[in-house]
């Protein structure tokens, strides 16, 4: 996708003016703790993303991108902290300079800014994983199964996939949850029917025939066919109105039959046993505490389970037995578990008692509805029981809080006698009304019945385009959990091939039979590795930090190769290999280079000699490294090079303060004469913990770099090279004078002569001293490019001492040799 | 050493989701209305609201 070609960082968290031309290679950032490598690795971030992780989400506090990214002392003036990029696209062959500033860090200034240009930028912002620091590494390999399903599911956006699984989820489910009431809805229009048909079975014979009846009664012609459309009242003359409106009496007694029938059965034997069954059910349920807040404790306990992590609690610090923790909330798990199935039990009981109710409801409805045409019944208790049977109907869906349920379900077979009287002054008023002639009566008849016909049709069409839906909605979530379950099975199959493959090719010295086995279930994603052939573990079980460390960074690249394919042109790695021992990292260089021959990766790191690792596997070219020496508020990273440290050390003599310039050139000896001593293959003697004392150092780069003008000579003589011979001489002779004005072989052998005293002179007297080993430090460089000279090869027979321009070459073989 | 992924890379990880979901979708007797609503939420407009998922899974029809 992308390379950078340079970085200009101004007034941005701890630097104030900074510049790093990466010329599109691999980079390295050296630096002691707080020297400003982490700073840059935020302004690359930062430019390319417009945001700083570390300073945004999770765990931030208070702190934030726009108050807390500026310098300090730039704090209320964001507009002066910039970062400016200029990257290649390496897909459209174009450099493009990106700036934004932290007033408006969302804004990115970029030129040129077509819109091809644009639409790659945004793709490099949407992946912000582009860096990657320790702390996020060890997340992919130490996180528990959820937390690195997070991790992962971030890494390749798959939030987004599982946000659509969860929503259609949900609307197959709400779709099918509609399908009960309205079953229930179709099965009282039909019974309606029925009652107004006067028959048992819905026959379409049996309709047509009872129909035709009635028509015949009217002199209205036969119907020969029932259909969707068919009317049973078809060629009836409307009448007017009946003023008051008739009640249909033998509908009316019907249903009121009906209504009796229904109270009879929501009274009956059958249904008081039923709620006592459930009643003693839920009662159980509730007298288990855990039950109230099932729900909510279920998804706690799961969450918690899934952040166990650390040793102690994080409340109150105290320590816990890991295994007997995870142990103890699995129970708790385990029991909710089994409370959810009693629930799902009882709630399958409650179903008819809510039909029943449902039933009940409708029934005094249609009652009530027939009490409103006549002026002496006003029916208020089967009104309130209508009500009551609906609250009811619903609290008992609900279930919870089961208290509330229990006491509504021990009212569910009582029937206010209210009600009863209710209904029996009704059927005495329309047993009353007079009988109606043959032709009104079968004018209501097949008013009524085409009435309650049109209401079935309607429920059987509403429940048979649900019945539609909720197929459909299940099969597209089905499909759907299908699709993506098998999608990212192939990607971590795919992920967890290169990830083995990468990891035991840096460990193949042990383990380059190396497995893993990603498995992704329910929204987590187990990550175990093989250890040694004894079976697969966890990654922190058996592994050293350094494997563990390792297999972080080896996960990252495999998921990251696999995201952007050849798209994946760039990583910042932030100090990711701090516990990996030498051998490891070496390995983990070769890695990179013939893994990602494309790459290029931004490098930071505390230590030295992983520096000079990347360097020697050539990982990183001589010049692709910034190493930064110390840092202050002020003056942000100030870097191990001539000229900040020569210009340094002035301003403390034009201050006269010996001491700090003494302190900066005895600490820039150190560095560079172990520089120039790796440089050179000048023998030392070996120290395990690697601590060289600049006595040691710098005298040994001394004497060898005079063994090699003596071998240079041998070799020219050899080659009988006469003017090779003179030059060398010449050089040789100026080394010799230089490193004499210095002083500094003297070390070794008279301890008196230490670049402690240095403190005790004065300013003139320690001028002369500074300039004497700039001096010295110049003769070790080549006279053109002024870069130090190194002896090639970096093992084994000596050949050439040369510089990186390659105007130095001094031929170090000789003749026939 | 290894077997390199897909020259391409997989950038977008949603959005081959998406897309083998509907290429699995057309296959069956969905209707093309549905495809296209579909499609159209998922893949134009990338908006993954339930309420933006129900109006494309439902079109007109509402919840019974």
């Amino acid at each position: 996708m992308i390379r950078v070609d340079s970085i200009t960082i101004k007034e941005f968290r701890g630097i104030r003016d900074l510049t790093l031309d990466f010329k599109e290679k691999n980079f390295a950032i050296c630096g002691p703790n707080g020297t400003g490598k982490s700073g840059v690795v935020d302004a690359l971030e930062f430019a390319l993303t417009g945001n700083v992780s570390r300073l945004s989400g999770e765990g931030r506090g208070d702190i934030s991108l726009r108050r807390h990214g500026p310098h300090v002392d730039k704090r209320d003036d964001p507009d002066k902290a910039r970062v400016t990029v200029k990257v290649t696209i390496l897909s459209l062959g174009k450099t493009v300079t990106v700036e934004r500033n932290l007033k408006t860090p969302a804004v990115a200034h970029v030129t040129p800014s077509d819109a091809a240009v644009l639409e790659v930028l945004q793709q490099v912002k949407s992946h912000p994983e582009i860096v990657l620091s320790r702390r996020e590494l060890i997340r992919y390999v130490l996180a528990t199964p959820g937390k690195r399903a997070e991790e992962v599911q971030a890494l390749l956006h798959l939030d987004q996939v599982e946000q659509v699984r969860v929503g259609l989820q949900k609307i197959a489910n709400s779709c099918e949850n509609q399908l009960v009431p309205l079953g229930t809805a179709s099965t009282q229009a039909r019974d309606n029917l029925l009652r107004a048909l006067e028959m048992s079975e819905l026959t379409r014979e049996k309709v047509l025939s009872a129909a035709n009846a009635q028509r015949t009664i009217l002199g209205l012609s036969p119907l020969t066919d029932l259909t969707e459309a068919t009317s049973l009242k078809d060629g009836m003359a409307t009448p007017e109105p009946a003023k008051p409106q008739r009640i249909p009496k033998a509908q009316a007694l019907a249903d009121i039959r009906a209504a009796r029938e229904a109270l009879a059965e929501i009274a009956s034997v059958p249904t008081r046993t039923r709620v006592a069954e459930v009643a003693a059910d839920l009662n159980a349920l509730a007298s288990d505490p855990a039950v109230a807040a099932s729900v909510k404790r279920e998804t706690f306990y799961t969450t918690g389970m899934d952040l166990i992590e650390a040793e102690a609690c994080p409340f109150c610090d105290t320590p816990w037995d890991f295994g007997e923790l995870k142990k103890h909330i699995q129970a708790k798990i385990d029991h909710l578990e089994e409370i959810s199935r009693k629930r799902t039990a009882a709630e399958t009981k409650i179903a008819p008692l809510i039909a029943a109710l449902r039933k009940v409801q409708a029934a005094m409805n249609t009652l009530v509805g027939y009490a409103s045409l006549t002026t002496p019944v006003a029916c208020e208790a089967a009104r309130d029981y209508s009500a009551n049977c609906g609250t009811a109907a619903q609290r008992l869906t609900a279930l919870l809080p089961l208290a509330e349920t229990i006491t509504v379900l021990a009212n569910v077979p009582i029937v206010p006698q209210a009600v009863l009287d209710d209904v029996g002054r009704l059927e005495k008023v329309v047993a009353a009304l007079p009988e109606p002639t043959k032709q009104d009566a079968a004018r209501e008849w097949l008013t009524v019945a085409q009435e309650r016909l049109e209401v079935w049709r309607d429920a059987m069409r509403k429940q048979k385009a649900a019945k539609e839906q909720a197929e459909r909605t299940r099969q597209i979530s089905d499909i759907y959990a299908t699709t993506s379950d098998t999608v990212l099975a192939g990607i971590y199959a795919a992920v967890e091939k290169d990830f083995a493959s990468l990891y035991g090719f840096v460990n193949r010295d042990d383990e380059d039979k190396f497995k893993a086995q990603l498995i992704p279930s329910r929204g987590k994603l187990g990550f175990d590795v093989d250890f040694y052939g004894r079976g697969f573990f966890p990654p922190g079980a058996y592994h050293s930090e350094g494997h563990q460390d390792s297999m972080g960074l080896c996960l990252y690249l495999a998921l990251m190769r696999h995201l952007q394919g050849n798209g994946f042109t760039f990583a910042v790695l932030d100090d990711v290999l701090m516990s990996v021992d030498a051998g490891h990292r070496r390995e983990v260089c070769t890695l990179l280079k013939r893994e990602f021959p494309n790459m290029q990766f931004i490098m930071t790191t505390h230590d030295p000699i992983w520096l000079r690792h990347m360097r020697t596997e050539a990982l990183t070219g001589t010049r692709s490294a910034v190493h930064f020496r110390r840092w202050n508020v002020d003056d942000g990273p100030t870097r191990w090079d001539e000229r900040d440290v020569w210009t340094e050390m002035d301003r403390h003599l034009k201050g006269n303060d010996v001491r700090a310039a003494a302190a900066l050139l005895r600490n820039y000896l150190e560095y560079t004469s172990a520089e120039l001593c790796h440089r050179l293959r000048a023998p030392v003697e070996f120290r395990g913990d690697a601590q060289y004392q600049l006595g040691e150092l710098l005298p040994a780069a001394i004497a060898h770099m005079r063994k090699l003008y003596a071998r240079a000579k041998a070799a020219a003589n050899s080659w009988n090279q006469k003017e090779a011979i003179e030059q060398l001489a010449a050089s040789e002779s100026k080394f010799a004078m230089l490193a004499e004005t210095s002083n500094a072989e003297q070390w070794q052998v008279n301890a008196a002569v230490h670049f402690n005293s240095w403190d005790n002179l004065g300013k003139e007297d320690f001028k002369p001293v500074v300039n004497a080993f700039r001096e010295l430090l110049g003769g070790f460089t080549c006279s053109d490019c002024n870069e130090y000279l190194r002896v090639m090869p970096d093992r084994e027979t000596l050949e050439s001492l040369r510089c990186d321009c390659g105007k130095t070459n001094i031929n170090l073989r000789k003749k026939g040799a | 050493m290894t077997t390199p992924p897909t020259k391409e890379g997989t950038p977008d990880v949603p959005a081959q989701v998406f897309e083998k979901f509907l290429q699995a979708l057309e296959n069956t007797s969905a209707s093309a209305e549905l495809v296209a609503r579909l499609r159209k939420a998922l893949v134009e407009d990338r908006t993954f609201t339930e309420r933006a998922l129900k109006a494309a899974v439902l079109g007109e029809e509402s919840l019974p």
